[in-house]
């Protein structure tokens, strides 16, 4: 047990902190924000993951082969704290980088690495998840969407949903059914789908929050070559199983985790200087509470997750100790953007570009982003049920 | 950097529990029930001497190496002048003079000193600068509560307002003017007595430690090791909460395959690896003597205290009329765990202090960035 860093890690840290430093713009966090139209955001993020990748920051721990840095997990867990640091903008092909690369670099077949993975980095292909189906969510083995492997190509028909960041993808990664006659689980398989292909439609859905992250996306005879499928036919939902562990695992967590650092951060500087009354929002007793068991709550998403890397690094296994990653990190941040809506008091309902508002409304746009973290990459319920019977082992 | 223990360091933590486990009393549901032979075998066992240096005749441990012990300590119940004694000699090791660290520190790697920390008053709070005792011309007044174990120690560490500040010092617990009394209180077996000093006399040597340092240090250690005995609390509950789970049926299955109760499992085993993270965190931090060593430990100390009384709470629920009853001894890790609570700061103190030490460090960070543009 030992937080040192040696030289070579310090050092790693340095030149980041150097090349960020140089690298966002001039008085950013500070004067200089994301833009808050979210198509010219999404634009801005994916500016920022390609100067990373220029930059030489992309897949930090990705084996040098594929256009990694080869560098090891804790690196990894250093670059996460200086981007909190830097109040550097969250990316967008997290999608990519966290599913699809860790996916093909477990099941993929050697063309596969070299055909997707420098891309994924290089942000020149951003890629969606194609799981969930309206009639197949928490039970994901039950989706219908069909694909028949006719010649070298599979015919793919069929419906996702809430596939985010849709819109910007070239690329989809799909679980889909190629054997309707053996049960559920056995007749799946993962394709990688080109967005351009004839046939697929996306229609935008819009959430609570008003934006429009996600759709529905509908495959209408679409062609997918042959080579396209990750693992066997009809092996999928092993395959599956590998996504979700690493869609639910430490490195998702820590990726998260920096927003909501600089988030509670950005709210406790706000309340410092709020005044309210002869005093500062920061002052009312009720809420230093609350704000102290969030302040806990978001470092201890951090040392879960470098934790977990350091029983990574020594051999150990990912598992179903991912859900226990995820189902705490949704809840903690949950509470936190909570506990900022109380902590604002009577302007908490102040959005937007309010004159009004704290932070050019970010809170509440996060409180309301915040509700889907216990539904997405598996509901908490879910989670609990993976916890109380594959890490507990509590009967079924 | 490593956020794992290393080998050695997990084989301490299985050595003293096992070696308690042998002390079946020390969880039995019975509050008279001593296993008065539980300090000779821990002292044989060479715990005390693992934070004593080499010079003094010890391991020259760090607090740290010692985490999963206390654990150990925590889940079995050990006495509580065991971790008192921890903590008083990690304090002799990091602010003694030679001389009490060349009398002391020998005496404590025997197993043959045994500490009780003398903190808290009726009348104040928890904030150790609130406390009216005081040193005033070599002679001590006070009148503490709550002091774990103290009719079993030989010295007490007692904290008082001298010349320069808050102090940590040194008194026998035999002297004349030391009046101990148990109390009556939720958890007998933790030994908690109100100990009164009346005009005792102080030697020159009493004083440990520079005013104001000595005690931040000891209530960063007492906060994180009191954590770790905490988690250890809690991990034993949610053990047994599980195991019964697994076991019990109604409606003719196991009443662990309710989800109701399978989930709410499930949180507690989240909640539990996180204190944990925290803990370790913590202790690791007031070890190195990190500059975030306060925020770590308030934050370790209320999150895990917070976690314990979930578990306790929850475990006993899960255990229907059972948990209710004096003989399954659930009751005596709710009781250690709430005296523990109240230990070295409550959990809304802890939390007070954390957000301060966030603010301290955000003000610090603003600071250096203005300075650099
Ligand atoms: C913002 C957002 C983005 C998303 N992005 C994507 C994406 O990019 N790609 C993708 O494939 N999917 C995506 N999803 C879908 C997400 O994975 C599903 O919403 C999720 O798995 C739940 O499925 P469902 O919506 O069908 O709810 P249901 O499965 O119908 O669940 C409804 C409720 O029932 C509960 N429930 C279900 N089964 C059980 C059970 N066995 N025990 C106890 N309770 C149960 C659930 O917890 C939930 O509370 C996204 C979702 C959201 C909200």
């Amino acid at each position: 047990m030992d937080f040192n860093y040696s030289p070579a890690e310090t050092e790693f840290r340095l030149s980041l902190r150097a090349w960020l430093a140089d690298a966002l713009p001039k008085g950013w966090g500070e004067t200089v924000f994301l833009p808050s139209d979210e198509h010219e955001q999404a634009m801005f993020r994916l500016d920022w993951e390609r100067k990373l990748y220029a930059g030489g920051w992309a897949g930090i721990n990705w084996p040098k082969e594929y256009g990694g840095r080869g560098a090891t997990l804790i690196e990894r867990g250093i670059f996460a704290e200086e981007m909190a640091r830097a109040r550097a903008p969250e990316p967008i092909n997290v999608i990519g980088h966290n599913l699809t690369g860790t996916t093909i670099l477990a099941h993929g077949t050697e063309a596969q690495k070299k055909r997707f993975l420098p891309k994924i980095l290089s942000t020149e292909e951003v890629w969606c998840q194609g799981f969930s189906e309206p009639n197949a969510g928490s039970d994901l083995a039950s989706v219908r969407t069909r694909a028949e492997l006719k010649g070298d190509k599979f015919i793919v028909n069929g419906q996702k949903i809430w596939t985010s960041f849709g819109q910007y993808s070239q690329w989809c990664f799909a679980l889909v059914r190629t054997n309707p006659n053996v049960p559920k689980h056995k007749g799946l398989s993962f394709l990688l789908i080109d967005m351009k292909s004839p046939g697929i439609t996306l229609r935008p859905l819009r959430q609570i929050s008003g934006e429009y992250e996600f759709n529905e996306t509908f495959f209408d005879n679409v062609e997918v070559p042959a080579e396209n499928i990750v693992g066997d036919i009809d092996g999928g939902w092993k395959i599956a199983m590998t996504t979700l562990t690493y869609e639910r695992g430490p490195e998702d967590a820590l990726g998260r985790q920096i927003r909501f650092k600089q988030e509670l951060d950005q709210l406790l500087r706000t309340l410092v200087r709020h005044q309210r009354g002869a005093g500062h929002a920061i002052d009312e007793p009720a809420v230093r509470q609350k704000l102290a068991k969030s302040i806990a709550e978001i470092e201890i998403v951090r040392l879960n997750a470098l934790r977990s890397f350091s029983k990574l690094e020594s051999g150990g296994d990912r598992g179903a100790d991912a859900s226990m990653t995820k189902l705490y990190w949704s809840h903690a941040a949950q509470n936190m953007y909570e506990v900022a809506m109380d902590a604002l008091g009577p302007i908490a309902p102040l959005s937007g570009s309010d004159p009004q508002a704290a932070a050019l409304g970010k809170f509440q746009m996060s409180w309301f982003q915040s509700k889907a973290f216990t539904i997405y990459s598996g509901s908490s319920e879910i989670q609990r049920n993976i916890i109380g019977e594959r890490v507990l082992g509590l009967p079924r | 950097m490593n956020f794992a223990f290393d080998e050695e360091q997990v084989s301490l933590g299985d050595t003293v529990a096992r070696l308690l486990a042998d002390h079946p009393a020390l969880v039995g549901p019975d509050l008279d029930q001593a296993a008065p032979t539980v300090w000779q075998a821990l002292a044989e066992l060479g715990l005390f001497m693992l934070l004593v240096p080499e010079e003094q005749g010890g391991a020259g441990l760090a607090p740290i190496d010692l985490t999963l012990a206390v654990e150990a300590l925590g889940g079995s119940l050990a006495p509580a002048g065991v971790i008192a004694t921890l903590l008083a000699t990690d304090l002799i090791v990091q602010h003694g003079t030679p001389a009490q660290r060349d009398t002391l520190l020998p005496q404590i790697a025997g197993g043959d000193l045994r500490f009780a920390v003398a903190l808290y008053e009726a009348d104040r709070d928890f904030d150790p600068a609130t406390l009216g005792a005081a040193v005033d011309g070599g002679v001590l007044n006070a009148s503490k509560i709550a002091v774990a174990d103290a009719a079993a120690a030989q010295m007490l560490l007692v904290i008082a307002r001298g010349r320069d500040g808050m102090g940590c010092y040194l008194v026998p617990a035999d002297v004349a003017g030391v009046t101990i009394t148990p109390h009556e209180d939720i958890d007998p077996t933790a030994g908690l007595c109100a100990v009164r000093f009346d005009g005792v006399k102080l030697d020159e040597s009493a004083l440990l430690g520079a005013p104001g340092l000595a005690i931040a240090r000891l209530i960063d250690t007492a906060a994180s090791l009191h954590a770790a005995l905490l988690t250890g609390i809690a991990s034993r509950m949610l053990d047994t909460a599980i195991e019964y789970a697994k076991t019990r049926e109604q409606f003719g299955q196991p009443i662990g395959s309710f989800q109701a109760l399978k989930h709410r499992c499930a949180d507690m085993a989240v909640s539990l690896d996180s204190a944990r993270s925290a803990t370790y965190y913590a202790v690791w931090a007031a070890s190195e003597n990190a500059s975030d060593r306060a925020r770590a430990a308030s934050m370790a100390k209320a999150y895990a205290g917070d976690v314990a009384r979930q578990i306790c709470n929850e475990a006993i629920q899960l255990h229907g009329g059972m948990g209710f009853t004096w003989d399954l001894a659930l009751h005596r890790f709710l009781r250690r765990a709430k005296v523990i609570e109240h230990a070295f700061g409550s959990t809304a103190w802890h939390n007070e202090r954390l957000l301060q030490e966030t603010l301290a460090m955000l003000a610090a960070e603003d600071e250096a960035g203005r300075a650099a543009a």
